[in-house]
């Protein structure tokens, strides 16, 4: 006696727990199914979100196309309060108010209608792949200059295709003057006024740079409420572009905006407004409804304090795509919820070998009560070894997860060399790589989720072992 | 005369079986002086095994007092009786009761382990192991340091348990027919061991056995029957 310190009578974390926790981790091989279970939950699901936010960014990107980060599309019946004249024969009044508000980049007016194509010399209607023998397309006036500060028309005209697509791209002779009439044309020896075609439409109805198109439209005459005498006139193509948004690609036509009023014969220049903000992650709600507010007090669009209204006249690009982006959203957390699941079975192994090992321990715990083990210690030593198990397997886990995920495209290449089948068919996509965005606050959670489940599943077991009654443990052989 | 170090007044212990209720002690009064080396006998099923379970504070009686260093034990809240069994008393097993996982050295070191705070412990590790390899040493078991029980033999086994037992130095040592699983030869060797032990460091010990001549080498023996302390074998030895 004597010979060792005297501890005092306080508890703290006993030795034993930590050593004992080890030893049965280290004794117990089938402790590593848990530990494996945990690993391939959190690197899938790491692996997969991400892949899910690298599409969902890029689809974004796709969606957008050519709009712009805010439209404005006013009513065009009403007169407006600065001149008391409609407001559909100059944009002026309203570039003028949107400019003014802080936070707007830079706006553009466009004219928007409606028209269908033939190739000029055949009677028939090309034959469409959407609508069939109905050659409809969009026809979108622009001022380029404009235009190229609002939205991204430049660079759809510098794009390039995905290499498996069929689509070829014939670029516009000068970017800055894209409507300049390709090089060496001639019609008869006069100029025709000059289109850009969505490299879709291009590409199914066999169109190249040059070649002549007529378009018919009629537009309808608002006072008389009529349809108006079709228009009919032919125009040269200068160039196609692409924004990667399939609808756009496949039936959009830009030609410059005085060219398109003109055809229209109408009064109306232009219908609708595209504008870039300076920061529209942060701003664009707050600008959104400063705008509704003020376009309203100035006539351009209806009350928004109206109980009726939707808020269509002044909308967010988002807004304007929002079924579709909300139903990648939607996917993604459907597949989250799905390798939940993969979590979910991780965390009932985990419950079946602790329980397990607490049944074949049940000596032990009865030996180290008879040694002055409390159940709290013997509660701790198997959370213990739960908590052992999730910082191996979501470590690991977290590490190849990461990894896989910033280098998914070589990974499936070489997945797909080696095994000879193609995992990822780069022509059903639209992307040329597999997209993957590492979202930490994603990978935090998933963290999280492992190390909570664990506990949860291993701290049943555990109870139980604390319970034991030391006797009955020690008689048990 | 020198004090009672352990010691029971009117213990009772009645089992639930099935809806009804088996008396198994019935107010048993038993007292353990310090140093003192003390033998209970009895019947199979007379309530020995029950009994040491209630004096190591390992299972509540249903009624009576159990007293270490004039302390009820049975009165201490859950963790300060975990350390009395960890500090006050050490267990000899009939079945050894090492740890598998665990080396010899590992088993020894244990109590200490369960005394001890992790960085603590990290101080005294050396002097811990030190003392763990010499009482081995002392065993006769110096080639079976790093051995797990398995690779063991009985009296082996029980040498280890009994360096655990003693490993703190408790006062009190409570041994359950520690030889009544060995053969005789191994079991007396062992027994050696344990008497030799025990009055070097003036233990008590309390030492369960159905063997007549080891009982006669303690100083005094109880008989226990049907859940009674029926007999006494003597007067203490006066001091
Ligand atoms: N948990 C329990 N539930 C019901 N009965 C029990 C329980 N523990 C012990 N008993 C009964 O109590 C009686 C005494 O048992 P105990 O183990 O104390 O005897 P023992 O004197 O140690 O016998 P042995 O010499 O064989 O070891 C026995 O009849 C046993 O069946
Ligand atoms: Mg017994």
């Amino acid at each position: 006696m004597g010979m060792l310190p005297r501890s005092p009578a306080r508890a703290r974390p006993r030795v034993y727990r930590w050593f004992l926790s080890l030893r049965y981790l280290k004794a117990r091989r089938t402790n590593w199914i848990g530990v494996a279970g945990l690993f391939v939950a959190v690197a899938a699901l790491i692996l997969i979100l991400s892949i899910m936010a690298g599409f969902l960014s890029e689809s974004r990107q796709h969606l957008r196309g050519n709009l712009a980060d805010v439209m404005v599309m006013p009513r065009m019946d009403a007169p407006i309060a600065a001149t008391g004249e409609l407001p559909r024969a100059d944009p002026g009044p309203l570039l003028e108010l949107v400019r003014s508000h802080p936070g707007v980049a830079a706006a553009s007016v466009q004219l928007q209608w409606y028209g269908i194509m033939m190739r000029e010399g055949g009677s028939e209607v090309m034959e469409h792949p959407l609508y069939g023998d109905l050659g409809l397309v969009s026809l979108v006036g622009i001022d380029v200059e404009d235009e190229y500060a609002t939205t991204d028309l430049r660079e759809s005209l510098l794009s390039t295709p995905p290499p498996a697509s069929r689509v070829r791209m014939e670029y516009v002779d000068d970017i800055d003057d894209p409507f300049a009439q390709p090089q060496g044309f001639e019609w008869d020896g006069l100029p025709l006024p000059t289109i850009l075609v969505g490299a879709q439409l291009a590409g199914s109805l066999g169109l190249h740079k040059g070649d002549v198109v007529q378009i018919i439209t009629s537009s309808i005459d608002r006072e008389e409420g009529a349809v108006g005498e079709p228009s009919n006139e032919k125009f040269v193509i200068a160039g196609f572009f692409r924004t990667g948004e399939n609808e756009m690609d496949l039936e959009r036509i830009y030609m410059q905006r005085q060219v398109l009023a003109t055809f229209l014969d109408r009064d109306a220049a232009w219908s609708q407004a595209m504008l870039r903000l300076d920061d529209y992650e942060h701003d664009h709600e707050r600008i959104v409804a400063e705008l509704r507010h003020k376009l309203y007090q100035a006539g351009y669009v209806h009350d928004p304090e109206h109980p009726f209204y939707k808020g269509g006249e002044v909308t967010t690009w988002e807004a304007f795509r929002g079924n579709l982006l909300g139903a990648i959203e939607n996917e993604k957390a459907l597949m989250g919820v799905m390798l939940s699941l993969v979590m979910l079975v991780a965390g009932f192994t985990i419950f079946a070998i602790h329980s397990m090992l607490v049944a074949e321990k049940r000596r032990d715990i009865g030996i180290l009560c008879a040694l002055g083990g409390t159940p709290r210690g013997i509660l701790a030593t198997f959370l213990l070894i739960g908590c052992w198990e999730v910082l191996v397997g979501a470590s690991l886990g977290t590490l190849v997860g990461v990894y896989a995920a910033l280098r998914i495209d070589p990974l499936e290449q070489w997945l797909s060399r080696t095994f000879g089948v193609q995992i990822f068919n780069r022509d059903v996509y639209l992307f040329d790589h597999i997209p993957s965005v590492i979202e930490i606050s994603g990978v935090a959670l998933i963290v999280l989720g492992a190390i909570s489940v664990t506990l949860l599943f291993s701290s049943i077991p555990a109870w139980r072992a604390a319970r034991l009654d030391p006797i009955e443990a020690l008689r048990s052989e | 005369m020198s004090k009672p170090i352990l010691s029971c007044r009117g213990i009772r212990r009645a089992f639930p079986v099935g809806d009804q209720s088996i008396e198994v002690l019935h107010g048993v009064n038993l007292e353990l002086r310090e140093g003192e080396r003390l033998s209970l006998m009895g019947t199979s099923g007379a309530g020995k095994t029950t009994l040491l379970n209630i004096l190591g504070l390992l299972d509540p009686p249903t009624e009576g007092e159990v007293y270490i260093d004039g302390t009820s034990g049975w009165g201490l809240s859950a963790v300060e009786r975990a350390q009395l069994r960890n500090r006050r008393i050490g267990f000899v097993f009939q079945f050894y009761h090492l740890l598998p996982e665990l080396t010899a050295l590992e088993n020894v070191l244990l109590p200490a382990m369960i005394a001890h705070g992790g960085m603590e412990y990290l101080r005294l590790r050396s002097e811990f192991t030190d003392r763990a390899r010499e009482m081995l040493v002392r065993f006769g078991l110096e080639e079976r340091l790093r051995h797990r029980p398995g690779q063991l033999s009985g009296g082996e086994q029980q040498r280890v348990a009994i360096a655990r037992a003693l490993f703190l130095d408790p006062p009190i040592l409570i041994a359950d027919e520690p030889t009544g699983n060995l053969d005789r030869r191994t079991g007396e060797k062992v027994l050696e061991l344990l008497f030799e032990q025990q009055a070097e460091r003036g233990t008590a010990l309390l030492l369960v056995t159905h063997d007549e001549r080891l009982a006669a080498r303690c100083e005094r023996t109880l008989y226990m029957e049907d859940g009674l302390i029926q007999a006494d074998s003597g007067t203490p030895i006066p001091q």
